[in-house]
């Protein structure tokens, strides 16, 4: 009885405030969708450079993945919007910029440490194989490590995507214009502290779970035949 | 050295620092209980309490951490005046939130990794279930359970800054505070910008912490499991 009341205040505060939520939700989610993709790259790229010890890029590689995760991303977020905009070096970024670039900059540096993994996963002979057929290093990397690597790093790499998408919300600090910051921008208006909340809550539950219950389902899907490993 | 430094490290090393410390060693030791606990109670067959145990975690977990700290912040004093807290009470309480979730889950991994013949060893020996879990179980398990207490150390010491966005001053709050002082027009201070030096310096200070202890931690992976 008071659950359903509770949800139908909550259900008339988002059909009131339905236009603002829902700009809100679309700018997290295209925060995210951009800083994920580019920490697929990332990942990619500078895992490889990990695993296969590429000289000067894996140094490189070893010294942001440390920076990045040693340092708080609020930090990293009050430095590319505050600390870059100091006149000498003056570049200016706004919320929204510095949203998808904080988290796909630290979603990046977890994701080296998740497919560096993966490609050292793969058993030599599969590449060796892939030489011996006369493909060239970086055929062999791009037609066998990569597959059956990237299919050995896709559940911790989902888990740094789930963990990009909770980090937009910390654009808040700077006053961004995605989810949670339109949420308590409503909240200071309204005083309706709990549908607020309620709402808030929901969406980054319904993203978090389906995206761990999408895991569950590859692992079953992608997981290598018996002999591979 | 510009003059104007001195004054800031002394404000950020005293207030700062110890604002950080305040909340991480707070969050630290409730994470740690309650989520062993936790983690423990919910190795027990007993349908409902795994449920509510496991909602618990997947709550926690799910939410973003500075959700669960605003929650705490703005929610809780909606259900009454004795659920007013101060920033730092409310960081420490939505960092416990997130870390009892993590070790819950951590301790779990780690009962549930001992095998069945210690169980059965134990009973065989006469120990009941609380003489099972506390003299044979939970000390094999709290090897394991080390690595992952030294990972939410770390964590809890950088989402500590999470705590700033509520306006408290530890470390990274303090710095915004000196930034704000510093720009402000003479003689309070000195109309200059200097967020690229401050936050530069707080990135510093949380590497030279983070650094060792995520070490430690890799070491710790690799002699105790």
């Amino acid at each position: 009885m008071i659950l359903a009341f509770f949800l139908t205040d909550t259900w008339s505060f988002v059909t009131d405030n339905w236009d603002v939520l829902r700009e809100g939700l679309k700018v997290t989610l295209e925060c995210s969708a951009i800083a994920i993709a580019g920490a697929f790259f990332i990942g990619a790229i500078g895992g490889a450079a990990r695993a296969y010890r590429i000289p000067v890029l894996s140094q490189l590689a070893a010294v942001y993945v440390e920076v990045i995760r040693c340092t708080p991303i609020l930090v990293q977020i009050f430095f590319l919007y505050y600390g870059l905009a100091q006149p000498p070096i003056s570049i200016r970024f706004d919320a929204f910029t510095v949203c998808w670039l904080a988290v796909l900059i630290w979603g990046g540096a977890y994701n080296i440490e998740n497919f560096r993994a993966g490609f050292e996963a793969v058993p030599q002979r599969y590449r060796e194989a892939g030489l011996a057929l006369g493909f060239t290093r970086f055929k062999t990397f791009l037609n066998v490590s990569l597959p059956v690597g990237g299919r050995i790093a896709l559940p911790p790499s989902i888990n740094t995507y789930i963990a990009q998408v909770k980090n937009t919300a910390l654009v808040y600090a700077i006053g961004g214009t995605e989810l949670t910051s339109v949420v308590l921008n409503l909240n200071a208006v309204t005083l309706q502290t709990v549908e607020c909340f309620t709402f808030l809550a929901i969406v980054y539950l319904a993203i978090v779970w389906s995206l761990s219950a999408l895991i569950r389902l590859l692992e079953g899907h992608l997981a290598l035949p018996e002999e591979a490993r | 050295m510009p003059d104007w430094v001195n004054p800031v490290v002394d404000y950020m090393f005293h207030e700062g620092l110890k604002g950080t410390l305040r909340i991480a060693i707070g969050s630290l030791i409730a994470s740690t209980v309650v989520g062993v606990v936790l983690g423990v109670l919910i190795t027990i067959r007993f349908r409902p309490l795994e449920w509510l145990i496991r909602l618990y975690i997947e709550v926690w977990r799910g939410l973003p951490l500075i959700v669960t700290i605003l929650m705490v912040f703005f929610l809780a004093p909606t259900i009454g005046t004795a659920f007013e807290f101060d920033q730092y009470t409310s960081a420490t309480i939505g960092l416990s939130l997130w870390g009892s979730a993590q070790v819950a889950e951590a301790t779990r991994g780690a009962v549930q990794s001992i095998p069945r013949e210690q169980h059965e060893a134990a009973s065989a020996l006469g120990f009941r279930w609380t003489g099972r879990q506390v003299h044979v179980i939970f000390p094999q398990a709290l090897r394991r359970l080390i690595p992952p207490l030294v990972t939410l150390l770390v964590g809890v010491i950088q989402n500590s800054t999470l705590a700033a966005v509520i306006g408290a001053t530890e470390l990274l709050g303090s710095g915004q505070r000196q930034i704000e002082r510093l720009s402000a027009p003479p003689p309070q201070g000195l109309g200059e910008i200097h967020a690229f030096e401050v936050y530069g310096g707080v990135a510093v200070v949380f590497f030279i912490i983070s650094f060792p202890l995520t070490r430690l931690a890799a070491y710790l992976e690799k002699r105790l499991i």
